[in-house]
């Protein structure tokens, strides 16, 4: 089953996110307002992009090593398409998408040009303040590092501002404490910088303190709520 | 019975039960209120305001502007009250006067709109960062065709991490809602147990 939405209102990073998360195969389709294009997923990368005239084309020619050859695109071009139909349309918010998993057929052999980390990376470096406080939304919210985070950066490029950003997260500084120390960095790239940092698997949210247990709950209690619950 | 014995039973009667407090929150049109009114004993009391803003109007009619309340008896001395707590962001200072004292929150998204996804992490962004209590997130809506199924709304929330669960819900349906609130109330036993 296909997962739809509007890139208005749920920007590319968010949508890459669910991609690299699933690691599954399958195809991201855009209809863009100038033309349609067809994201090819492999293990939660896009390695391909292909613009189609006919939605239906891309349920019908599902053999990935047969579309290349059809095409006619050589191995060694892919990053260039990847650039224009992908990379230069990060920005762009006027698209409608659908996430479909599964039914495209692989070789072993497909290279991933660029990993969907560095992608995640270079669209949330386009997106607005009012995007990024969508996630980045509370100045207490904590990050440390995933459990392959560092096996993730080996593969990255980031700029200073990301970097910087890297070498302060320690599961204790909020992101008003990094805002602070990398001033006079406008916070926005900072945060621009925490939001792809944290939609690509790098870093991960912390809670503050543990969690509270109210008053006078006994446990003979809870288990009464619960049987109660169950016999409604 | 003598006297005392009558207005000693009397005093028990008319004491106070004890109030326990779960927190129903989520973003606008999550299906908050119809939660609570499958659930509670009593027709939930609510606080609807004709929506004004033109992109609200155009979801739903009204919208809840402070709480809506419904209540299930657990015993003689007890209570458990939902709250439901509303879901536009500049409603965000109800999250912290009725988050306090909470055995905890289920958060609810409309699993169909994934525009609403943003205000739901913005409200465990905020308990997490403030005031941790145990959570769950009620993927509701999951009887239409297009809703999102429960384990991308978790990758999209970033919730893959941590052990925030999310559950399927139907808001209108009984067992839905039932199967949420113990999940809710498993994770509390797990937590504090």
């Amino acid at each position: 089953m296909g997962l739809s939405g509007n890139l208005k209102n749920f920007p590319f990073p968010d949508i890459l996110q669910v991609i690299a998360k699933e690691k599954k195969n399958g195809i991201l389709l855009v209809e863009w307002k100038d033309l349609i294009v067809a994201y090819y997923i492999k293990n939660g990368h896009i390695i391909f992009a292909r613009p189609v005239d006919k939605i239906t084309r891309i349920y019908t020619e599902r053999n990935f090593p047969e579309i290349l050859k059809k095409l006619r695109v050589k191995p060694e071009n892919i990053p260039k398409i990847l650039e224009k139909y992908l990379l230069q349309r990060l920005g762009a918010r006027e698209g409608i998408f659908s996430l479909i998993f599964g039914f495209v057929r692989y070789k072993s052999d497909e290279p991933i040009t660029i990993p969907i980390e560095q992608v995640i990376l270079e669209a949330s470096r386009q997106l607005t303040p009012m995007e990024v406080r969508r996630k980045i939304s509370d100045e207490m919210l904590t990050f440390t590092f995933t459990e392959d985070a560092k096996e993730k950066l080996k593969n990255l490029k980031l700029t200073p501002v990301e970097q910087k950003v890297v070498e302060l997260i320690d599961g204790k500084r909020t992101v008003a404490d990094i805002r602070k120390a990398l001033f006079p960095t406008p916070e926005i790239d900072v945060d621009r910088a925490l939001y792809g940092l944290w939609s690509a698997g790098i870093i991960k949210r912390v809670r503050r303190g543990k969690r509270h247990k109210p008053e006078g709950l006994s446990l003979d209690l809870l288990k009464r709520i619960i049987e109660k619950v169950k016999d409604l | 019975m003598g006297d005392k014995e009558k207005n000693q039973e009397l005093k028990d009667t008319k004491k106070p039960k004890k109030r326990i407090k779960i927190l129903i929150s989520g973003p606008f049109a999550a299906g908050k209120t119809q939660f609570i009114k499958t659930i509670s004993e009593i027709e939930p009391l609510t606080t609807e305001k004709q929506t004004t803003a033109g992109k609200e109007k155009s979801v739903k009619s009204h919208t809840t502007v402070a709480m809506d309340f419904g209540k299930i008896t657990i015993d003689d001395e007890h209570e458990l009250y939902l709250f439901g707590t509303p879901g536009q962001s500049r409603f965000d200072f109800m999250w912290d006067i009725l988050g306090k004292g909470a055995l905890g929150i289920i958060i609810l998204v409309d699993s169909t709109n994934p525009e609403t996804f943003h205000e739901a992490r913005q409200i465990i962004n905020y308990f997490e960062s403030r005031y941790p209590v145990p959570m769950v997130i009620g993927a509701n809506k999951q009887d239409l065709p297009n809703a999102w199924p429960p384990e991308m709304i978790k990758a999209a929330l970033n919730l893959d991490t941590e052990d925030i669960p999310v559950v399927p819900v139907v808001a209108t349906d009984k067992e839905s809602v039932k199967k949420a609130l113990l999940t809710l109330l498993e994770q509390i036993y797990k937590e504090f147990g």
